[in-house]
């Protein structure tokens, strides 16, 4: 052990716990740590649609929705609920508004409105009948993208940098793409660290030319004057440290104001879309004005996997523009799917062509399903409920089983047939591909061992290569 | 080169991933034990070749590993010379070695009965022990310092000298006030002479309002203070502020710890003690809001789970923040480490059964704050009633109104009637079309579907609608209906981002009018004398009976169990005993004793628990870490105290003192624990790396508040103002746009009523729980949603960017430039002393002042130069 090492690990102490002494030796919080067991995915790209998708309009092929359309819907049992909570009465029965097909090998059956993610049939692997604890988005969404349905836990960003580090670090380790609308129900709480440092914490970066808050220099500073700033700045810091012991956490500060340093010229050239080939950027459908915002974030996506970045948090709805389609589904899904649609395709078939689609896990997933029925408000274009048993949730690349399907729906789509699948069973399945272990990425905070998956969840196979 | 630190953080909290047998564990014993404990050698019949032989142990001592309990387990009582003989023999395991073992144990599963019989220390009532003896008579102060020396003593490790008078002037001033001393201040206590000089200094702190306003941001962390609901649109819960204007309020005048308690717990229910009147003082309700500060999902519409929520969360709080308790593990199943059976869960919450969650009006105390509210709420009524803002949306609402009416006009031409005309026709007051009957009739139906969303209502108005329509198709009126459209249905219409009638730029215009509008209504909101509380449920005699508390089967509030009487926790009480509730005088409102009386039983000096926690959070606050390092976690999971006898003595002494807070913080920052340097050339680190012993002081970062509010201050630009509604210190300009956007289109973020708001202190700064503050958040403030009983401390490039891009920085040390000018004049050099004088209360070093006065560049830059420099954002 070096005299500096050796002054870090007792700096690192000093917080007076003996667990902290596990922490001794990791220098750098995103340094790359050793995966719990073989990786499967050495990245993850999560594609969040807010608002609850409906399930019955894009994956579940249900006929009996056809065949029954504008019916009563049948109340025996199974609506009752949380999911009938938000009508008096459950109502008639609307029909998906776009035909199925079947696609690809497997004969995966989608809507006609999704043309470019289901090229892509073979490559997917779906998840039905998901249960979130919550029927209502706000908590929803906590639960799916932080594993607990009040605000306060760490995201899955933050568990898997936290547990692996980041390959590349001269960029945040987790990055988060909002939608230009608007931020997400829950902001800056479904990318937060929660009981974790703030280390980890997902980096949520802006449209335009400055991603990141305070990333460019003021417009009085130029590069020289800041350059010469700093390096006075480093004089006067090293020669502090000189003059004290246990100084890793100052020259820690030290290294972090040349990573800033660095990071000033690196991102804006990551968010630099013109390097890209007129045929990329057609891919992503940024030539057509309603795919172009969401596209430019699957090309983001791409660009930051690519380099190194380990989880990018896409988020798509925001404000009226959700996929809360309580009234004019005909109207408003095929409008969402539309902004969607290109920019998913899109970045499955560039990670494919890349090679970097074998390493990189995509997962889709919003935060609920919804009701087969009208939700009975008053409006002449019938809209569906929440129904937190219905999400539908599919991922591709990362060693997952293109093609397979998991669970399922009653013939309503209601909930599931048999054994409903807990959110947090999700969870472990991605914490798995990534090489962790749900039981050993842990935390101790409020005197226990806190975990993505709270109580434990199953690691779906079925859906694994 | 290659960075070595990059993003590196140094994690203070309690952060650990539990160790693997195989990865982390078997290659330490390897190395050190199987020369004589392997599957040959199995000295003493024990072998360290497998998992199972390791935990199997030898014959000599049985179980080598208690699971769970690294401090039982032999494996670990002889690495560490804790049982003879030590192993291994003739040689010591490295400290990380020892603390990777013991995490592994700590981390395996519980040897549950064994963790929950032995460990006892937390829940019996501590005995005051003697200050211990000390070899070195000389150094100490107080009998804190007997207790630490001893221990240092013990490892024949010596202290540090005393900080330097500078140094220690620093670190008390942001301990007690959060802020630096002014050149002023530190010349005033460094021209001081006398031996209490530093006593002195203490006092005028501990007297100084700011003192309030620093040690309320440690409570407010504890109690998950926020201001919004943290889900579904995340809107304000009211005015939490009263709130946390309590709590500076409590600091500042050393309100007894007890007497804390029981009013954040049950301060409405207090009775009054004049015969006349039972009615309990309405300023009780303002503690409360305690009950109300944590998210609140208030749209879901499952009555049954929002109040089993709210139930947990209280019940949780509760018992972490005041008994260091985590009963909050046991909501679901039996408390995996801590005697804490699931009905005791339950039992504790049936204290809670009463509360009906209320906003209730309790008039300001302070005159001068009642008089300011009202001229304020006066000031907006008017601005809202005539306004020139409200002139002017008025005029622009009107121009669009005869748009959208010449618009909708000219849209019906030649189209069949429809229900949505029919409704309109029925709302002109001209109309000729419908008999006043009819009217009425339709209003009711109409009135009665909207209400009940009832099908069946529904279908009585359908079918009443579709017999008007036809009435109307008979003879169709002219159009002149549409005049009977309203600045409603212009608002309506230019909140339709599709409009086809208003041009974007026309809505955009619109919604900027409107929300200054609104604004000013919900400042008029936030003004108004109205706290976060709750109120009581009756019960008999004067209600019908409440439901009894159920423990709900793994934490289900759809599936109760058995139902259980409010009751203390077995582990402290001893046994399952119903308490006696607290009556009023006429025996009328037996529900309002139940929180009162769990309030009292925990702020009683019987509770073993209580002074503890609070006295060891002092500690932590002052110190770096807590005694027991877990200052929420007292249990069998926390970490055991490093000084289980100064806790006790401490826990003692505060209630002796009248559970003064003020009184604590005399004795520990004048202690020569608390006196002592940050660097200790003659301690050996390796005997203590954790400097769990206090052989110098912990060095510690500025917290995030302390930071921004510190550097407002040396510019000389920090408003001082006190209390009130909570403010918004602008979001730097990239974010500003993303938080325009909020539920119903109103804004995330607010502009103030007046600019100096902007820098007013941090504690001041409302609390969006999906919003904090890029700066804060990224120098480890909490979120507020969760109880934060001790901050991190990370050290991030994204800190660097905004220390060196941000706003704030440039605007402040242009500031501080002018400052320094102020005091030294046009020399550049004079310039430099003054602003090392200001931000770093020293004067430079000859080396420093050459180069800073060379430096090519401006002043402002110096001062930026500074204000990033270690010496300023760590306290020695």
């Amino acid at each position: 052990m070096n005299r500096r090492q050796f002054l870090f690990n007792s700096y690192l102490g000093l917080g007076g716990l003996a667990l902290t002494d596990l922490m001794a030796g990791v220098k750098n919080p995103l340094e790359v740590k050793p995966a719990h067991m073989p990786v499967k995915a050495k990245r993850c790209i999560f594609v969040f649609m807010e608002g609850g998708v409906s399930q019955m309009d894009l994956f579940e092929h249900k006929p009996e929705l056809v065949k029954r359309a504008g019916q009563q819907m049948p109340t025996a049992g199974r609506t009752v609920g949380e999911i009938a909570t938000f009508s008096a009465a459950p109502n008639r029965i609307i029909p998906p508004v776009a035909p199925f097909r079947q696609h690809g090998q497997s004969g995966r059956w989608m809507s006609d409105l999704l043309p470019h993610m289901s090229k892509h049939a073979d490559r997917m692997a779906f998840i039905h009948g998901v249960k979130v604890d919550n029927n209502n988005h706000g908590p929803a969404v906590y639960h799916v993208l932080t594993g607990n349905q009040f605000p306060g836990s760490a995201s899955i960003g933050g568990w898997i940098t936290y547990g692996l580090g980041s390959e590349n670090q001269d960029l945040p380790g987790f990055v988060v793409l909002g939608d230009r609308r608007g931020a997400t129900i829950g902001g800056a709480g479904v990318w937060g660290n929660g009981f974790l440092p703030a280390a980890y914490q997902g980096t949520l970066f802006r449209h335009g030319s400055t991603p990141i808050v305070d990333l460019h220099r003021q417009a009085s500073m130029s590069d020289e004057q800041q350059r010469a700033d700093l390096d006075l700045l480093k004089w006067l810091n090293e020669k502090h440290s000189a003059a004290r012991t246990n100084t890793s956490e100052l020259e820690a500060r030290i290294a972090a104001y040349e990573l800033a340093f660095r990071m000033q010229s690196k991102a804006p050239e990551l968010v630099d879309l013109n390097t890209e080939s007129e045929a990329t950027r057609k891919l992503y459908g940024l030539d057509d004005p309603i795919a172009e915002p969401f596209g430019r974030q699957c090309l983001m996506a791409r660009r930051m996997v690519e380099r190194g970045v380990r989880y990018v948090m896409l988020l798509h709805g925001a404000g009226g523009d959700r996929w809360d389609d309580h009234g004019d589904v005909a109207g408003r899904i095929p409008k969402h799917c539309k902004e969607v649609d290109q920019g998913i395709g899109g970045l499955l078939t560039d990670l494919e062509a890349r090679g970097l689609l074998e390493e990189t896990l995509v997962v889709w997933a919003s935060e609920m399903g919804r009701t087969p029925f009208d939700n009975n408000l008053v409006t002449d274009k019938p809209g569906r409920d929440h129904n937190q048993y219905g999400l539908v949730v599919w991922m591709a690349g990362g060693n997952t089983r293109g093609g397979a399907a998991f669970g399922g729906t009653d013939e309503f789509s209601v909930r599931a047939a048999e054994d409903e699948i807990p959110m947090r069973d999700v969870h472990a399945t991605i914490l798995r591909q990534m090489g962790l272990s749900q039981d050993r990425l842990t935390v101790l905070h409020a005197g226990r061992y806190k975990k993505l998956t709270d109580t434990g969840g199953r690691v779906i196979e079925e859906v694994l290569a | 080169m290659r960075l070595i630190c990059l993003f590196l953080a140094l994690v203070l909290a309690a952060l650990a991933e539990a160790p693997d047998f195989k990865r982390d564990i078997a290659p330490i014993l390897q190395a050190h034990c199987a020369a004589c404990h392997s599957k040959d050698a199995k000295t003493s019949d024990f072998s360290v070749e497998s998992l199972p032989a390791v935990l199997a142990g030898g014959k000599k001592h049985g179980k080598a590993v208690i699971g769970g309990h690294p401090e039982q387990s032999p494996l670990i009582q002889m690495v560490k010379g804790e049982m003879a003989p030590k192993m291994p023999v003739g040689k010591d395991l490295p400290k990380a070695e020892v603390a990777r073992l013991e995490a592994w144990i700590r981390a395996l599963p519980e040897d549950r009965d064994i963790a929950k019989q032995s460990y006892r220390w937390p829940y019996e009532k501590p005995v005051k022990p003697t200050p211990p003896a000390v070899k070195n008579a000389s150094w100490g102060i107080n009998a804190i310092d007997a207790f630490i020396l001893e221990k240092l003593e013990a490892k024949a490790m010596k202290t540090a000298p005393a900080a330097s008078k500078t140094a220690l002037a620093r670190r008390v001033y942001f301990d007690l006030v959060g802020l630096p001393p002014t050149p002023a201040e530190m010349d005033r206590f460094l021209s001081d002479g006398s031996p209490e000089a530093y006593e002195r200094l203490i006092e005028r702190l501990l007297a100084d309002q700011r003192y309030g306003e620093r040690w309320a941001r440690h409570w407010l962390d504890l109690v998950r203070y926020g201001e919004t609901s943290g889900l579904e649109g995340d809107g304000a819960i009211g005015n939490a502020w009263r709130y946390r204007d309590w709590v500076i309020e409590a600091f500042n005048n050393d309100l007894p710890y007890d007497r804390f308690i029981v009013q954040q717990l049950a301060g409405a229910d207090e009775h009054s003690k004049t015969r006349n009147n039972y009615q309990p003082d309405v300023q009780g309700h303002v503690p409360l809001g305690f009950l109300r500060v944590a998210p609140w999902d208030r749209s879901n519409l499952v009555a049954d789970e929002v109040r089993q929520n709210y139930l947990n969360e209280v019940t949780t709080t509760t018992s972490s923040v005041f008994l260091g308790l985590t009963l909050g593990c046991a909501r679901c199943h039996d408390h995996k480490y801590d005697p804490i059976p699931t009905t005791d869960f339950y039992r504790f919450q049936a204290f809670f059964n009463a509360i009906q969650v209320e906003n209730v009006e309790v008039p300001y105390k302070d005159p001068g704050l009642a008089e300011k509210a009202k001229a304020k709420i006066k000031r907006y009524e008017s601005l809202l009633k005539d306004g020139p803002e409200k002139i002017e949306l008025d005029k622009y609402e009107a121009g669009l109104l005869e748009k959208l009416i010449a618009a909708r006009r000219e849209k019906a031409k030649g189209k069949e009637l429809t229900v949505a005309d029919l409704r309109l026709e029925l709302r002109w007051k001209d109309q000729k079309t419908f008999t006043e009957v009819e009217k009425r009739t339709h209003g009711d139906l109409l009135e009665d579907a909207n209400r009940t969303q009832d099908p069946e209502e529904r279908k009585a108005l359908d079918a009443y609608e579709a017999k008007l329509l036809a009435k109307m198709k008979v003879a169709p009126p002219g159009d002149g209906r549409f005049l009977a459209l309203t600045a409603e249905d212009v608002k309506a219409e230019a909140g339709n981002r599709r409009s086809s009638v208003f041009t974007e730029a026309e809505r955009e215009r619109h919604a900027g009018l409107s929300e200054v509008l609104d604004t000013y209504r919900r400042r008029i909101g936030r003004w108004r004398p109205v706290a976060l509380t709750v109120r009581n449920v009756p019960g008999p005699p004067s209600g019908p009976n409440l439901p009894p508390t159920r423990v709900l089967v793994r934490g289900d509030y759809r599936q109760p169990g058995d139902a259980v009487e409010a009751g203390f926790p077995t582990a402290i009480a001893g046994k399952v005993e119903t308490p006696a509730i607290e009556q009023d005088r006429y025996r009328q409102f037996p529900t309002r004793g139940w929180r009162s009386t769990l309030a009292k039983w925990i702020a009683s000096p019987e509770n073993p628990l209580t002074a503890r926690v609070m006295v060891n959070r002092l500690w932590q606050y002052h110190f770096g870490a807590g005694i027991v390092a877990t200052t929420s976690d007292f249990g069998v999971n926390g970490a055991r105290p490093t000084h289980p006898e100064l806790v006790d003595w401490l826990a003692h002494k505060f209630v002796e003192d009248g559970w003064s807070i003020k009184s604590m913080h005399r004795l520990m920052l004048t202690s020569a624990t608390y006196r002592q340097a940050a660097d200790n050339p003659a301690a050996d680190r390796s005997a203590d790396p954790d400097n769990t012993l206090l052989s110098h002081f912990n060095r510690r970062r500025l917290e995030a508040e302390e930071l921004r509010d510190g550097i407002l201050h040396v510019s000389g630009r920090l408003n001082p103002e006190k209390g009130g509604p909570s403010v918004f210190p602008p979001l730097p300009a990239d974010l500003a746009d993303f938080a325009r956007y909020g539920r119903g289109g109103a804004a995330m973020w607010e502009t103030n009523e007046k600019e100096a708001d902007a820098r007013r202190r941090s504690v001041y700064t409302f609390q969006r729980r999906s919003m904090p503050l890029p700066m804060m958040a990224s120098f480890d403030a909490p979120v507020f949603s969760e109880s934060c009983e001790r901050r991190s401390s990370t050290v991030t490039p994204l800190q660097a960017l905004n220390m060196m891009n941000g706003d704030m920085i440039h605007q402040e040390a242009a500031q501080l430039a002018r400052l320094a000018t102020e005091r030294g004049g046009a020399d550049r050099a004079k310039q430099v002393e003054a602003l090392f004088e200001l931000v770093l209360n020293r004067k430079p070093a000859a080396e420093e002042a050459a180069r800073f006065a060379s430096h090519r560049g401006s002043l402002d830059g110096l001062c930026r130069v500074l204000l990033n420099s270690n010496e300023f954002l760590y306290l020695d």
